[in-house]
């Protein structure tokens, strides 16, 4: 469970005081608001990056633990960005194996070989029927398949949460609706909370939460 | 009539008379520009013609040379080993700083710390850490002793050389992955490294390494090749017996026995096979080294030993002060400071400099017209090159346009020197001018080129919709909006020049006389003192051109400067 409380956004002269958030498994949250109001810098402060141009304060709790002073790599939170940023010298396998935990286990309880991994990451792809892209590089990858191996990459780390950052704007219309019914429906699955900032309406499961960050909004 | 002819139909004679006015223009315009670029491939080439007829018992003659074996063996060594070493520390510097507010002020002093010319940094070294050192003899001094003669780096040995240059390499290496990294995502590449769970020095390791050394090749490439044939620094702090190959090469290339001639072409043909050499380790390395961090990316392995990285957080700290200390060396030593000196015993005098301002005055006046007219013409055909490519709306690979600092000198300025001598010419310093213009403009093509590429084309546009012609918008864009970038091209070249020692040397026979040849000519000798005096000179010129450069360029507000592409 994901919840964020007494959260505060103070951005360049306004202040966005936001209600209570809590995200059950499998709950998708989708934040809607004007360009500038801090959609996307709300995402970087749960996932503990650094903020520069605003100042947020707020407690983040993650399955009942505070994330506050607990720096980005320990958080177990996923990132999916408009640009996937596959990273270029790896294939779409290692991409996967490199999000696979290092501690992962087979049935006998001993740690995954390499082969094993890579295995593992073939599964993943396959599940999708994407296996033919194992061996691809990022470049060579169109729009919406680099989406679709973006959360796979992200899922594959296990994450406790995923936050997506207008994960399908640059997908064409069709494409963009695809990909994201079969993206939240792989979210649902898995049990992942997620909060999702975007632009577009239209492809929102019925059941996802939704906050609209101009509603909070006021002047200082 | 197609269009395209009915337009030429009605083209008039003075139109026409412009374009081919514009055609003969252009035409001249690329064959300047390909003597320049492809003057070091053709020295090669030309090097590679043998002077005198070859047989087996010159071969065996030459194979068998005392210590050619252990010479081939150490330089090949050092030029792989200094600028690996530079490259390794320079990644991890730059991952320190990169994205922390430290990065403008090193970005800032970096093309200054890179015009401390390498001579400066391998004899500083020696003044400061060999036995006898200025380092040691103060801290022994404190407590009224001499220091052990064990202890300090030796004046002239491998280990020596490799700290020289990987030292030096080190502000290079950073001014390339500061071009590459503006190209890359790398801010966001460690973002998803670490919301995957990595600490952000194993994703810098990881996720970008990999990527910056395949962009690096060029410049790994160009410092290998100056480490292979390096001449100057070779011979006074190189090993002695047997020397490192540049020097053993020079002394066969500079040497009038028949024998001597047919072992400088067979070395020259040496040198190139060790360059091809260096090349296949640049890949072997590379391949080895991306795919033991592919295993580690796909076995998820946190790489902690990466923390390691973090000393670096130091590197500019330190390289400044070493800088300092170097100068301040150089300073004390040419005001009486000696070996036996402490500071209360030292004869502290000025001395020195006006005795030696009187033989220092022609070398100066040489230097200084010799690098300014060099650089000009660098800068300038540089500029030449890119606007011809961009008018090409295709841009040629990089190699190409820096093949002066990607062959070997030796062989190149062999081949110049082959045909400077048997078409009889003069030794007046309008050929030594000429034969820096290749460095010079390979070393502005490698400054200008980012700013040139990314300069916005809708500020000539706007400029055009004012009625302004191709010229006019060059001059009063382009050109201004270049300045900065133009002048820290200026003052790359400027200290490039300066420092150039085989091309002085060569085609001038040693007789036009630089700072450069005169400061290795004193430090070939034991006079420690002089040497310093030479040496601070050498190392003034270019840092005063970076001075007037970064005043000149602040004046240019607005524009594109080569730290901001």
């Amino acid at each position: 469970m994901l919840s964020i409380n007494n959260c505060q956004i103070q951005i360049e002269g306004c202040l966005i005081t936001l209600p209570n958030i809590t995200l059950e498994k499998g709950e998708l949250l989708v934040i809607t608001g004007p360009s500038g109001m801090g959609k996307s810098t709300f995402l970087h402060w749960i996932l503990g990056d650094s903020i520069r141009h605003a100042n947020i304060s707020g407690e983040i709790m993650l399955n009942g633990v505070p994330l506050s002073g607990v720096n980005i790599e320990q958080r177990r939170i996923g990132l999916l960005m408009q640009d996937v940023h596959l990273f270029p010298h790896l294939n779409v396998l290692d991409n996967i194996c490199f999000a696979l935990p290092h501690r992962l286990k087979d049935e006998q309880g001993s740690k995954l070989s390499r082969r094993q991994r890579k295995d593992s990451a073939m599964q993943m792809l396959n599940k999708i029927n994407m296996g033919y892209v194992a061996e691809h590089y990022s470049h060579q990858l169109s729009g919406g398949e680099r989406s679709r191996v973006g959360l796979v990459r992200a899922l594959a780390n296990q994450p406790q949460a995923l936050l997506m950052d207008e994960p399908f704007a640059a997908l064409d219309p069709d494409t963009s609706a695809k990909v994201s019914q079969w993206a939240f429906s792989q979210l649902h699955e898995r049990g992942v909370p997620s909060i999702m900032v975007s632009h577009d309406l239209n492809n929102i499961p019925s059941q996802a939460q939704h906050l609209d960050l101009a509603n909070y909004f006021q002047q200082v | 009539m197609n269009n395209r002819l009915l337009a030429k139909s009605q083209l008039s004679p003075s139109n026409q008379l412009y374009s081919a006015i514009d055609l003969g223009l252009k035409s001249t315009a690329w064959v300047l520009v390909a003597i320049i670029a492809l003057a070091p491939l053709f020295g090669v080439v030309i090097g590679l013609w043998p002077a005198a007829e070859l047989d087996w018992a010159a071969i065996s003659r030459f194979l068998g040379y005392n210590g050619l074996a252990y010479s081939v063996a150490s330089t090949l060594l050092l030029s792989l080993v200094a600028p690996l070493i530079a490259l390794y520390i320079a990644f991890m510097v730059y991952s320190q700083y990169r994205f922390n507010r430290r990065w403008q002020s090193l970005e800032k002093r970096l093309a200054p710390l890179l015009s401390l010319p390498h001579l400066a940094v391998a004899l500083g070294l020696v003044y400061l850490f060999s036995s006898g050192g200025m380092l040691w003899s103060v801290l022994w001094g404190f407590v009224g002793q001499t220091a052990p003669e064990w202890l300090g780096l030796p004046r002239k040995s491998m280990l020596t050389m490799i700290l020289a240059i990987s030292i030096k390499e080190v502000p290079f290496f950073l001014l390339i992955f500061s071009a590459i990294g503006r190209q890359l995502a790398i801010k966001q590449w460690l973002l998803q490294g670490r919301a995957l769970g990595y600490s952000e020095s194993a994703s810098w390791w990881l996720i970008v390494f990999p990527v910056v050394l395949k962009q690096s090749r060029l410049a790994v490439l160009a410092a290998m090749a100056y480490t292979l044939s390096v001449l100057d620094i070779s011979l006074l702090i190189g090993p002695n017996i047997p020397e490192l190959y540049a020097v053993v090469l020079y002394n066969w290339q500079t040497g009038f026995t028949p024998d001597e001639q047919t072992f400088a072409f067979l070395g020259n043909l040496l040198l190139i096979a060790m360059l091809g050499v260096l090349i296949a380790c640049i890949y072997i390395h590379e391949r080895l080294v991306t795919k033991q961090l592919a295993n580690q990316a796909v076995m998820a392995n946190p790489l902690n030993i990466t923390r390691l990285s973090g000393v670096f957080t130091a590197w500019l700290g330190f390289f400044s002060l070493l800088t300092l200390a170097i100068l301040a060396t150089f300073l004390l030593w040419s005001l009486g400071w000696n070996t036996h000196s402490t500071f209360n015993t030292a004869n502290w005098s000025t001395s020195l400099w006006q005795d030696e301002w009187f033989f220092m005055q022609g070398p100066l006046l040489n230097s200084l017209h010799i690098a300014f007219f060099s650089s000009i013409l660098g800068v300038g055909v540089t500029l030449l090159a890119l606007e011809l490519q961009r008018h090409n709306k295709r841009y040629f690979p990089d190699y190409l346009w820096l093949l002066a600092i990607l062959l070997p000198q030796l062989s190149m300025v062999y081949g110049w020197q082959i045909v400077h001598t048997s078409s009889n010419a003069s030794y007046h310093s309008s050929w030594i001018i000429l034969s820096h213009v290749p460095f010079t403009f390979a070393y502005s093509y490698l400054v200008l080129r980012g700013p040139f590429q990314s300069l916005n084309r809708h500020y000539e546009l706007v400029a055009a919709s004012f009625g302004y012609s191709p010229w006019q918008r060059w001059w009063k864009v382009r050109f201004m909006l270049l300045r900065p970038a133009l002048l820290s091209a200026f003052a790359i070249a400027f200290s490039v020049s300066i420092a150039q020692y085989i091309p002085t040397l060569m085609i001038g026979a040693g007789r036009v006389a630089t700072i450069t040849t005169e400061a290795v000519a004193i430090a070939s000798g034991n006079e420690q003192s002089i040497t310093a005096v030479y040496i601070l000179v050498q190392a003034a010129l270019p840092f005063i051109a970076f001075l007037v450069a970064s005043i000149l360029a602040q004046r240019t507000r607005g524009s594109v400067d080569a730290e901001h592409q």
